[in-house]
């Protein structure tokens, strides 16, 4: 699996989950600048996550991803390979 | 869910209508524990029933016996909130005119007994279900004084929190995978029934009741089994009431 189609994934679940249009879902991106990022969301980030990479995160993890790139972080230290 | 080696807790289960509850999904094939305040009863339940002694008023308490629970059966699938207590008391007592009010702190102790142990036992539960990743259900059983019952100010406003609670977790809790639903039973046949309210006024219901009689506890315990076993029912509040309410 190619590490743009990983990223592709990542970026349609995190477009899904908020409700953004795909090219807004950018590395920098925050909690704080999205609107509808609260824990309820951040739940349904988390199974969404868990079912599309099968992996079990705990409740560090969950409380660490509070922007796309500690999202990433999280992912990779899961051993989702996420590419370049 | 299959109730064929399902952990499955429930609370007032030692007697009267939790017992029944018990019984009939222990029947079906589920692990059975109950938690219950009344210890003498917990004796008298069957071995193969876990009994734990149990204020679920007491959030601590609750929270550690769930945690236990979950930790040795590796997790709990199903909460049936039944434990409760009636209570009733008229607003207005005109034969009593030096306290003519519904008391506060027994209004209050209704509540507590009646809406905050399902909010502690749901919570305590829900925490274990989540961590471990289980596919749940919560079951709340609610009353047919949900709609309010002359008499039953405090527990029919407890009961129509569980009812709201019943709702919004359905819709909280459906992304974990963790279903809520209730069952609002009607006049059943119990101990506490006929300790609650005259021969009179129940025969006045079963006048009322299209069914003309009292429900059997094994009834609501089959809508709880209904509930538990159809995966597509999450936020109904199931009536078994005979017709009374139609």
């Amino acid at each position: 699996m190619s590490g743009f189609e990983t990223n592709a994934r990542l970026a349609e679940v995190l477009a899904d989950v908020f409700s953004l249009p795909v090219d807004q879902i950018v590395p920098g991106l925050t909690k704080a600048d999205v609107g509808n990022w609260d824990s309820l969301k951040q739940m349904d980030l988390v199974m969404s996550l868990e079912k599309e990479f099968g992996i079990a995160l705990e409740i560090e993890d969950i409380v660490r991803m509070d922007s796309v790139d500690n999202v990433i972080r999280v992912l990779e230290s899961k051993g989702v390979d996420l590419g370049a | 869910m299959e109730l064929e080696g399902a952990v499955v807790l429930v609370t007032g289960g030692a007697k009267g209508l939790g017992l029944a509850i018990a019984t009939h999904l222990q029947g079906q094939g589920a692990q059975l524990i109950v938690a219950d305040l009344d210890a003498e009863s917990l004796g008298a339940l069957p071995e193969s029933i876990e009994g734990h002694v149990l204020d679920v008023t007491c959030p601590d308490d609750a929270r550690a016996m769930v945690k236990e629970v979950a930790e040795r059966h590796g997790r709990i699938d199903i909460l049936v909130n039944n434990a409760g207590v009636i209570h009733s008391e008229p607003m207005v007592n005109i034969l009593n005119p030096a306290e003519m009010m519904h008391d506060y702190d027994r209004f209050r102790n209704s509540i507590t007994a009646n809406l905050d142990s399902v909010f502690i036992m749901t919570a305590a539960t829900v925490e274990q279900m989540v961590l471990r990743r289980t596919k749940g259900v919560i079951v709340n059983i609610s009353s047919i004084s949900a709609s309010g019952n002359e008499g039953q100010t405090a527990y029919s406003a407890a009961k129509a929190g569980v009812n709201a609670m019943t709702v919004t977790w359905s819709k909280e809790l459906g992304r974990f995978g963790i279903r809520c639903n209730a069952v609002a039973p009607g006049f059943i046949g119990t101990g506490s029934t006929h300790k609650a309210l005259s021969d009179t006024i129940i025969e006045h219901i079963q006048s009322k009741t299209p069914l003309r009689r009292l429900g059997h506890a094994v009834e609501v315990a089959k809508a709880v089994t209904a509930l538990i076993d159809n995966d597509f029912m999450n936020g109904a509040v199931l009536n078994v009431n005979g017709g009374l309410t139609i």
